[in-house]
């Protein structure tokens, strides 16, 4: 019988194993294989690892249990599940009846055929009582190895037989609901995300949309009975399955599993060793949110499906009988019931209002709903009528084999033309050809539109998008549609199916690449050569999209920018105020696109090899007729020179708005000092005669004043050259 | 024997300038990317014309460029 993966559950082994103590971890070898030497810590673990897999000595170390250990080991493997609660166990020990007590759980984690499932909290694991301390056994985890658990399922867990005789022939569903629901989820949650609020429930808006939703929420096309929150449970199947994840409290979609694209049966047994998981929803309240209280329904789904499969071959048994005995053995009901009658004794009359009270009053309490509303469309059973039409169960061969109880049933007869391809790109899928695999590369490129035993799909633009861009190519959807197809591929299809795929290849969008720059298409051209991960650009620029497969020892960096940060200064002006020389090593791609809009490129580069640009009236009128004014170079400059706009610039920039010059001819006198101009203009004989200034000792006169200046400054004892 | 200056020699570090988390639009050919520059509403996230057929975007725009470019009907290749 396969077991879920073992290498897996190996690794978990290993890594559990090296948080056990020393003398812990020595303890335990010693009863698990009983080492003849003082081995190393990490061969005493492999060995460990080892023994779990050798059939004689587990053989031989389960044959030196307890009874109730060994049923705690049958009872995981029956469950497929190799990852229990502590409480879960104890309540199915308890149901099968034996003793309220936790030692056969601690006998068997010290002989190394059980472990914990540790906490963060618990960095090195003294003793098991030590973990067991941490809290009451509901929260508590475990987990056993695949290949231990399938040599306990031969223990006899003493279980009753309900079997009733009848002979109508059986009914059984084809176990594609659930894969189909779960895809709708997966092609939901791909379309708009889930999120949950910081308590992890959701938002009540994806609340109210889980619980309406058509598809997810409607009767099964097979089904035979009813659960509460169908559509609440797809998403916790799916989250379990790993089919949607959650990250932060948002659920994305992700990749499906590999169980899928196996068959059926792998699905199918991937989703019965979910059941045991299911946290936030039962049979009974239906969703109950996250970080509820006990939860008991694990143990009593798998109590429910072993009593059926203690039946004699052919016999059959009410579900109501399955759901009696679980109710009358099972401690959580049995300590329900017993709190219920005390409380009806105290309070006799009084309307119950505790949950137990109402659980015990729906008549879907517990394991009915399982049996007829989750395992029948899972095809754990067959179902029949009796002579009064009331429901008969019992396991079908799929349901024994996921039991371990059985071999595995033949595969069942494959129908690949399964698909009707419409023009009006709809595309009809008869149940009896569906796969799990099929269904899900059908969700990936087409909506889910009905489910039923035809199912109906749409093609549209953006579920063919969402194919392409999760890998698939045109030619992949093509090939799905004509393999699975009844008919040739209507060519309006085709043609639709093209459109969408070749306009996106007309695009790409790098959202976080990294750009590499070189100096030269030589050294591009040698970098390629050298294997770099590139795509190219132009004939100095390659985008890379993983830069940890880059091998930087090929490459020397000259400098390093990162867009994530704020822009850097990284240009200079030079003396002429036009004349603009960018620092390489600071500077970014954004500056290479913004300097031709304004500036034209100096050639060749400066000297030193910096790159330059230099404004011109015809560049800075090329950038003003693109919209590049005044206001936005003034705050350029000041972004990336960390300057003014230069006065040169601006002249350029503004030269026409600039009023008509006057050009005259002036007599200029020119004075020793800026103190002898100085006295010249403020002494007020010959301020007067003074037309303007023209700097420190340079001053204007007017032809006129020039005789009765040169009379004053004789008073003085000055004389004028000239 | 010349030696050729402008090919950095097999076996020395090539001297490249890295840069990191920028976000591109590649296209197919020049005239789609003008057609990009000329669509008022990408034209704001779009912050510069690398060459004839490589748009650089504004950091953190990813999002709405994409959704701009679906609505025009393109299908763009996200590559991550």
């Amino acid at each position: 019988m396969p077991l879920p993966d073992p290498a897996i559950w190996s690794e978990h082994v290993r890594r559990v194993l090296r948080r056990y103590d020393e003398a812990l971890l020595r303890q335990v070898a010693v009863k698990l294989f009983k080492p003849r030497n003082q081995w190393p810590l990490d061969e005493l673990i492999e060995r460990n690892v080892a023994t779990v897999s050798n059939v004689a000595v587990v053989d031989r170390r389960l044959e030196a249990l307890d009874p109730a250990g060994r049923r705690v080991l049958a009872l995981i493997g029956h469950s497929r599940q190799p990852r229990w609660k502590v409480g879960n166990l104890l309540e199915m020990l308890v149901a099968l009846g034996d003793a309220v007590d936790v030692r056969p759980v601690l006998a068997l984690l010290e002989s190394g055929l059980l472990y914990p499932d540790l906490p963060d909290s618990i960095p090195r694991l003294k003793s098991f009582e030590q973990w067991l301390g941490l809290g009451g056994v509901n929260g508590l985890a475990v987990f056993a190895h695949p290949h231990v658990t399938a040599r306990a399922l031969g223990e006899d867990l003493g279980l009753p037989d309900l079997s009733r005789s009848h002979d109508a022939p059986p009914q059984e569903a084809d176990g594609l609901e659930w894969p189909l629901r779960l895809a709708v989820v997966w092609q939901q949650v791909a379309g708009a995300p889930l999120r949950r609020t910081q308590q992890g429930e959701f938002f009540k808006r994806d609340l109210d949309r889980l619980r309406a939703d058509p598809l997810l929420n409607g009767a099964a096309a097979e089904g035979i009975g009813e659960i509460p929150d169908a559509g609440l449970l797809a998403v916790e199947l799916a989250l379990v399955e790993g089919l949607v994840q959650e990250n932060d409290g948002e659920i994305t979609a992700a990749a499906p599993p590999v169980a899928w694209d196996r068959d059926l049966a792998a699905t199918l047994e991937s989703l019965w060793a979910a059941v045991p998981r299911l946290e936030a929803w039962n049979t009974c309240e239906g969703w109950r949110g996250s970080g509820a209280g006990a939860n008991p329904y694990p143990s009593a789904y798998l109590l429910a499906l072993l009593l059926l499969a203690r039946l004699p071959e052919g016999g059959w048994a009410r579900p109501e009988a399955v759901e009696l005995w679980v109710l009358e053995h099972h401690p959580y009901w049995v300590q329900s019931r017993n709190e219920d009658r005390r409380s009806k004794m105290e309070d006799r009359g009084a309307a119950g209002s505790s949950s137990t009270r109402s659980a015990l009053s729906d008549p879907r309490s517990s394991t009915l709903a399982f049996v007829l509303g989750l395992a029948y469309p899972l095809r754990l059973l067959q179902a029949a009528r009796d002579r009064d039409g009331a429901w008969l169960v019992r396991l079908s061969p799929m349901g024994r084999w996921l039991l371990g109880v059985a071999e595995a049933p033949p595969a069942p007869a494959a129908y690949p033309q399964t698909l009707l391809v419409q023009p009006n790109l709809e595309i009809v899928a008869y149940r009896q050809g569906l796969t799990p695999g099929l269904i899900s590369r059908l969700g990936q490129f087409a909506a889910w539109k009905s489910l039923g035993a035809a199912c109906t799909l749409q093609l549209q633009p953006e579920t063919v998008y969402r194919a392409l861009e999760a890998g698939q190519t045109f030619e992949t959807i093509l090939q799905t549609l004509e393999q699975h197809g009844m008919r040739a591929t209507p060519p309006a299809l085709v043609e639709s199916l093209r459109t969408w795929a070749d306009k996106r290849e007309r695009l790409g969008i790098y959202p976080s690449a990294t750009l590499f720059e070189f100096t030269s298409a030589a050294d591009m051209n040698e970098a390629l050569a050298r294997g770099l991960p590139a795509v190219r650009l132009s004939d100095r620029l390659a985008v890379v999209t993983n830069e940890g497969a880059v091998d930087f020892r090929n490459f020397r960096l000259t400098a390093t920018r990162d867009y994530g940060l704020p822009l850097e200064k990284c240009v200079e002006v030079e003396a002429d105020g036009v004349t603009l020389t960018v620092d390489l090593t600071r500077s970014d791609l954004l500056l290479e696109t913004e300097l031709p809009r304004f500036a034209e490129p100096v050639d060749p580069a400066s000297a030193n090899g910096r790159r330059q640009y230099r404004l011109t009236p015809a560049s800075l009128a090329a950038g003003q007729s693109g919209g590049l004014g005044l206001r936005a170079l003034e705050e350029w400059f000041a972004q990336r020179t960390g300057q003014p706009l230069s006065p040169a610039a601006r002249l350029l920039l503004v030269g026409p708005l600039v009023p008509q010059l006057d050009l005259r001819q002036q007599l200029v006198l020119h004075v020793g000092t800026p103190e002898v101009a100085d006295g010249l203009v403020q002494w007020p004989a010959t301020r007067a005669l003074i037309h303007v200034r023209l700097g420190p000792t340079a001053l204007v006169v007017a032809e006129e004043h020039v005789d009765e200046l040169r009379k004053r400054l004789r008073e003085l004892g000055v004389g004028i050259q000239g | 024997m010349a030696r050729d200056t402008s090919r950095t020699a097999t076996g020395t570090r090539i001297p490249v300038k890295l840069h990191r988390r920028v976000c591109l639009i590649q296209t197919e050919d020049a005239v789609l990317a003008e057609e990009l520059l000329a669509r008022k509403k990408l034209a704001q996230d779009l912050v510069g014309r690398l060459t004839d057929r490589v748009l650089l975007v504004r950091l953190g725009r990813v999002d709405s460029v994409v959704q701009e470019l679906q609505k025009m009907g393109h299908t763009p290749s996200v590559i991550q």
